[in-house]
């Protein structure tokens, strides 16, 4: 076990020294902001960081651009979020929006939903958000959605099968 | 069932249970259960323990959105999946403004009286799309919503609000200026309403006046002579030329606008549009086709397009701008 956390560190050492300016350059590249092109690369090599296993890439540029490209489509997502949620929130009835203490915890509830949903076709997502957060019922959702009620059930099933897959088997 | 959950949470459970639990979450979560399927239920829930391990997951995948601000979130996750797809989106509807049709276009056509003149006559007056709130001199507050014309006589023993054309929301202040609390009337073309209370909306058709009392009780006086009535708040009523419709607890969003929504639960797509119209110069045309389909969701009305855009997000329609002043909603032909 020492020796796999001497090599990982090793490993982790080498790729920073090797290619952290690069991937700080490509991040720029891509996002337009220096800042958070910082922010981004410093959290790629945390993941690095807490693997537990060696990787031993063959090629490390590709390996660390492909956890980036996660990061930053997740970046671009909340940022996606935090602009209809500003947005929302400017436009909503004070009595409908939440107290601000709470805010941050709605916005990351919110941000958390939407990467889970996210590969869902947009019916499917649709149904089920109006189904969780307005409590609509299959027939509800069938005739909202101009579909059968057995298409508005499997559209249910299929997000509830998703979320189950992230929750509980990955 | 939570100890079953919590003595080995991280257990891949077999795929067929998993299945069956999420058909029983959707057949009696999800659906009017019936008791005869509460109890297959309940059987299978009993046959082993993994059925009950399966069936509180699923039930913790509900418990993620419990507590959420509904309206808020619906709106926050639906807009941001739309910027994201707004490119692509752009260009399919694009193409679809190619693909006119004539039909859509003649039916439903009728030309909104253009000239107010009524607000030459008023105090206070909105243009479309516009919303105020003033301060009268007795205390009251009155809030005018989209095209809307008020005057007011406050000189003799009543306080009177004349609504000539419009939506208003009323709040009535003490009077304190006056020796006696004054009664506070306002009239319109169909009768008039006494306030008995505080707070409560007067809106103004063609061929009717809508109230809605949102606190206190508001005495209505038909024109024609008939019967008074007494609209307690929650209420709602119409004082038309056939009478006046005996109160009905109103729908809470009756007073939506003014908080600058329209919100819709279920509402007739066509009488959504017919709403977010009052909010714009020119017309907005919805094909007879989907004019009965159902919508729900939150409605900006100082910002129509927004709104419009808003509706192609959460329905499979297409919103064409023939001019900024013609705009047609039709059903979304790719899906």
């Amino acid at each position: 076990m020492r020796t796999v956390e001497c090599e990982l560190r090793r490993e982790a050492e080498d790729l920073y020294r090797g290619h952290h300016g690069w991937l700080q350059g490509w991040l720029r590249r891509k996002l337009g902001d220096a800042m958070e092109a910082a922010d981004i690369a410093q959290d790629v090599f945390i993941r690095v960081l807490t693997r537990q296993q060696p990787v031993r890439a063959h090629e490390p540029r590709a390996y660390l651009s492909t956890i980036a490209r996660g990061l930053v489509i997740d970046h671009w997502r909340r940022r996606a979020l935090e602009r209809a949620w500003l947005d929302t929130l400017a436009v909503l009835p004070e009595a409908e929006a939440p107290s601000p203490e709470s805010r941050a915890l709605v916005l990351e509830a919110l941000i958390e939903i939407d990467r889970m949903l996210d590969s869902l076709k947009p019916q499917v997502r649709t149904a089920f958000l109006w189904a969780q957060l307005e409590g609509l019922s299959c027939p509800q959702i069938a005739s909202r959605l101009g579909v059968s009620l057995a298409t508005a059930e499997r559209y249910i099933a299929r997000a509830l099968r998703h979320c189950y897959a992230l929750r509980f088997e990955s | 069932m939570s100890d079953g959950l919590s003595a080995a949470a991280g257990e891949r459970l077999p795929d067929d249970i998993v299945d069956a639990a999420i058909a029983w979450s959707v057949r009696l979560d999800y659906n009017a259960a019936t008791p005869a399927a509460k109890q297959a239920f309940a059987r299978w829930l009993d046959a082993d323990p993994r059925h009950a391990q399966a069936w509180s997951r699923v039930a913790a995948l509900r418990s993620d959105f419990s507590g959420l601000p509904a309206r808020l979130a619906q709106e926050v996750l639906q807009a941001a999946e739309a910027g994201r797809r707004g490119a692509a989106a752009g260009r399919r509807r694009a193409l679809r403004v190619l693909s006119l049709s004539g039909a859509a276009l003649a039916s439903g056509w009728a030309v909104r009286e253009a000239t107010p003149w009524q607000r030459l006559l008023a105090d206070a007056s909105t243009a479309v799309g516009e919303q105020r709130t003033l301060r009268l001199a007795d205390g009251s507050v009155v809030m005018l919503n989209t095209d809307s014309a008020i005057s007011s006589d406050f000189s003799g023993e009543r306080r009177v609000l004349v609504l000539h054309r419009g939506e208003i929301m009323i709040t009535t202040g003490d009077d304190a200026g006056a020796a006696a609390k004054r009664p506070f009337w306002v009239s319109t073309p169909f009768g008039a309403l006494r306030a008995l209370g505080t707070r409560f909306i007067v809106r103004l058709e063609r061929s009717e006046v809508r109230v809605s009392v949102q606190e206190g009780a508001v005495e209505a006086h038909p024109a024609d002579g008939g019967a008074s009535v007494v609209i307690h708040s929650g209420e709602r009523s119409t004082l038309g030329p056939a009478g006046t419709s005996p109160p009905v607890v109103a729908d809470v969003d009756d007073d939506a606008w003014t908080d600058g929504v329209i919100t819709g639960r279920d509402m007739r797509l066509a009488d959504l549009l017919d709403e977010l119209s009052r909010y714009r110069s020119g017309r907005i045309v919805c094909d007879p086709q989907i004019a009965d389909w159902r919508v729900s969701g939150v409605f900006h009305v100082r910002d129509t397009d927004r709104a419009l855009r808003f509706l192609t997000q959460v329905q499979p329609v297409t919103v064409r701008y023939r001019t900024r002043y013609w705009v047609i909603v039709e059903a979304d032909r790719a899906g």
